[in-house]
C-alpha cells in the first residue's frame, strides 16, 4: 500500500510553499526543511496523517488543474479552513527547522553574513 | 531491554512518567514482581538539547506535532520517552490547591494525607526556587507584574542546583531520576520500546497484555494486576482498544494558552530554559508564564503573522515567548478507531474559554509592555504589531481563537475518578466493572486543576498505590 499522504505532494507543496515564503533561502536549506517536515507529517497520529493526506491529496489535484503555483499562492494568503491548517503545519515545522538550525536567517530566508 | 517471548509479573505498570514511575518504585519496594513497560527509548539527560526539534524527535510522541481537533485545533505534547512527559516538561511544581481537593470529593482527611505525600514528593524531587540569578526573561515577567500589582510568584521546580548558579544551570529531577531508578534497585523490570496494543480480559478480571516491540515483534505479557499509566490520551485509547468504553475518553480537560513575543532592548532570550515567574493574578482563569524560546520556536511564534512580524526574528537574542493560559470549561474526546494506530482527538472550546483566551493575550500584552518589552507580537493571523497600551484595543477587536496557534501541554481527566455513577474509576483507581486494572495517572484527574498538574498526578497515584499495596497485605 502506498504511504498517505504521498511524500512527493507534501513534498511538492512545501517546497513551494517555502519558495513563496522565503525566496531568498538557499535550495539546499530548502530541500532539508522540506525533507524535515516530510518526515515529522510522515509521522503524524494516524488520524491526522489521514486528514493531511486528503488535503494534500485535493491540493495537488488542483495544483494539476490551475497550476502549483497558483494553489500555493492561493494557499499561502487566503485562510481557507482546513487547508489553513494544512500551510500552518508545514510553515511551523519549516520556519523551527530553518531557525533552529540556521537562527541568524534573514525573514526572507536570506543567510546570515559570512564574517570576514 | 527487548524481548520476544511472553512474560509473567505480579504488577504490570504501563507507562513510566508521573503516574507510572511512583507506582512502579512503591509497588516494587513493597516486594511485589514489576515489570513496567514504557512505548518511548530511555534518552538520557544531557543526551539532547532541552525544547530542541531533536528532543522533540526522540522524547515526544509524533514529533510533538499532535493536535486535538476542533475550531481552532489545539496542538498538544505527549512524552513518549522513559519518564514520560515530565523528561520534556518545564520542570514546574504546584501543589493542588486544598480547593480544587475538596471540589474533587477528598474529604480533610484524604487532603491531608494529599499534602503529607506533596512534602514526601517535594524531598524526593528536590522541589525547590532558584537559588541564583534568573532568567533575564523571567524577570521580566516579575518586573511588569510588579509594576502593575499583580499577583505573581516564582514557581518552584524539581530541580537540584550546583552552588550560586543561574537557572539555566539545574539538573531535572524526572522520573529517570528518581522513581524509575527506585523502582529498578527494587528489581523492577523496565521495557522500553513496549507498546501495548490492547489487555485481555476474562470476564472482569484482565490477564494478559498484547504487546509490540520497537521492531514490530508481537509479544505478550500475563500478570496479577494491571497500572495503567499511559497518560490522559494514551490509557483511554488503550482501554477503549481493549473493550472498555463506558465513561473513558470523554472529558479531557486541558489548559488552553495562546502565545506572544516580546521584544526588548536587553538580550532576553535563553534558548534551553523557561521563565519560572507566573502571574496569578486573575487564577484560576487565567494565567501567565514563559515558554521555552530557542530561535526556531520564536521564528514559530512569529509565523501566523509573518508579514508583519518576521523582520523581528533576525533580533532573537532579544525575544522571549510567553504565554496566557486558561482553565477551560470546553472539554475533547479521545476515541480508538478500529484499525487505526492512534486515537482521534477533539476539543471543543466554548465562547467563554474564547474570549478568555482574547483578553489573556491583551492583558498579558500589557504585563510586558509595562516590563520595559519594546514590540508585542500576539501569535495570530492579522495580529497587529503592539508597540503602545493603546494598541492593545485592535488586539481586544481583532482577536479570534480560529486564527491562534492554541496549545496545550496539561492534559487529563479521561477517566476520571468519582463516587457518582457517571464517573469510569473509583477514587482509587480502580476502573469501574474490574476487579484488577487501576489507573493511575493524568487521566484519573476529575478535572484540570488551574496549576500544573504534575505534583497532582504524583500525589493522586502514591495514594493509590498505598491503598493497593495495602489491600494485598
Amino acid at each position: 500500500m502506498p504511504p498517505f499522504p504521498s511524500p512527493r505532494a507534501v513534498a511538492d507543496f512545501s517546497d513551494r510553499l517555502l519558495a513563496h515564503d522565503l525566496p531568498e533561502l538557499p535550495a539546499d536549506r530548502r530541500r532539508a526543511a522540506v525533507d524535515f517536515a516530510g518526515r515529522r507529517i510522515e509521522g503524524l497520529p494516524s488520524p491526522v496523517r489521514i486528514g493531511v493526506g486528503l488535503v494534500a491529496a485535493t491540493t495537488s489535484g488542483l495544483g494539476r488543474l490551475a497550476g502549483p503555483g497558483r494553489v500555493v499562492r492561493f494557499a499561502a494568503r487566503r485562510p481557507v479552513p482546513v487547508l489553513s491548517e494544512y500551510v500552518r503545519l508545514v510553515r511551523s515545522l519549516a520556519y523551527a527547522f530553518v531557525w533552529e538550525t540556521w537562527p541568524d536567517t534573514a525573514p526572507d530566508g536570506t543567510p546570515a553574513a559570512t564574517a570576514p | 531491554m527487548t524481548l520476544g517471548r511472553a512474560l509473567q509479573a505480579d504488577v504490570l505498570v504501563i507507562g513510566s512518567g508521573a503516574g507510572g514511575a511512583p507506582t512502579a518504585a512503591l509497588a516494587a519496594e513493597a516486594g511485589h514482581d514489576v515489570v513496567v513497560l514504557e512505548e518511548g527509548p530511555l534518552v538520557r539527560q544531557g543526551e539532547v538539547v532541552p525544547f530542541s526539534l531533536e528532543q522533540m524527535g526522540r522524547q515526544y510522541r509524533a514529533g510533538g506535532v499532535t493536535p486535538a481537533l476542533g475550531l481552532p485545533s489545539i496542538t498538544y505534547t505527549e512524552g513518549c520517552c522513559a519518564g514520560g512527559g515530565t523528561e520534556i516538561n518545564s520542570g514546574l511544581y504546584r501543589r493542588p490547591p486544598v480547593e480544587v481537593l475538596t471540589r474533587w470529593g477528598l474529604d480533610d482527611d484524604a487532603v491531608t494525607e494529599i499534602y503529607a505525600i506533596c512534602d514526601e514528593v517535594e524531598k524526593e524531587l528536590s522541589v525547590q526556587t532558584v537559588p541564583g540569578a534568573q532568567l533575564p526573561a523571567s524577570e521580566a515577567l516579575r518586573r511588569g507584574a510588579a509594576d502593575l500589582h499583580w499577583r505573581h510568584d516564582e514557581s518552584p521546580r524539581w530541580m537540584e542546583y550546583p552552588a550560586g548558579p543561574a537557572a539555566w544551570q539545574g539538573r531535572r529531577r524526572s522520573m529517570t531520576e528518581t522513581y524509575l531508578p527506585r523502582a529498578e534497585a527494587a528489581g523492577a523490570r523496565l521495557l522500553t520500546g513496549h507498546r501495548v496494543d490492547r489487555l485481555i480480559f476474562d470476564a472482569s478480571r484482565a490477564v494478559r497484555a498484547e504487546v509490540t516491540t520497537a521492531d514490530g515483534t508481537p509479544t505478550t505479557i500475563d500478570f496479577r494486576d494491571v497500572f495503567v499509566c499511559g497518560g490522559a490520551i494514551q490509557t483511554p485509547a488503550l482501554l477503549q482498544r481493549s473493550g472498555r468504553r463506558r465513561g473513558i475518553g470523554r472529558t479531557l480537560a486541558v489548559h488552553p494558552t495562546v502565545k506572544l513575543t516580546a521584544r526588548f532592548d536587553d538580550e532576553v532570550n535563553v534558548a534551553d530554559d523557561v521563565p519560572v515567574h507566573q502571574v496569578k493574578e486573575f487564577a484560576p482563569d487565567l494565567s501567565f508564564g514563559g515558554s521555552a524560546s530557542n530561535p526556531g520556536l520564536v521564528a514559530l511564534a512569529l509565523s501566523d503573522a509573518w508579514d508583519r512580524f518576521g523582520p523581528a526574528v533576525t533580533d532573537w537574542r532579544h525575544l522571549a515567548v510567553y504565554y496566557a493560559a486558561i482553565t477551560s470549561v470546553g472539554r475533547g474526546r479521545v476515541t480508538a478507531v478500529p484499525g487505526l494506530r492512534d486515537p482521534v482527538v477533539t476539543y471543543r472550546l466554548t465562547r467563554r474559554d474564547k474570549q478568555l483566551l482574547g483578553q489573556g493575550l491583551a492583558r498579558l500584552g500589557l504585563l510586558l509592555l509595562e516590563a520595559g518589552a519594546t514590540e508585542v507580537y500576539p501569535a495570530y493571523r492579522g495580529a497587529p504589531v503592539v508597540r503602545r497600551p493603546a494598541d492593545l484595543a485592535t488586539v481586544r477587536a481583532t482577536f479570534s481563537a480560529g486564527r491562534a496557534s492554541v496549545m496545550t501541554v496539561h492534559l487529563c481527566s479521561t477517566v476520571p475518578f468519582g463516587d457518582n455513577d457517571t464517573a469510569p474509576a473509583h477514587p482509587s483507581g480502580l476502573l469501574k466493572a474490574t476487579t484488577n486494572v487501576w489507573v493511575n495517572d493524568a487521566s484519573l484527574l476529575p478535572d484540570a486543576p488551574g496549576v500544573n498538574p504534575q505534583a497532582s498526578v504524583m500525589a493522586v497515584a502514591i495514594r493509590n498505590v498505598r491503598q493497593y499495596l495495602e489491600a494485598r497485605r
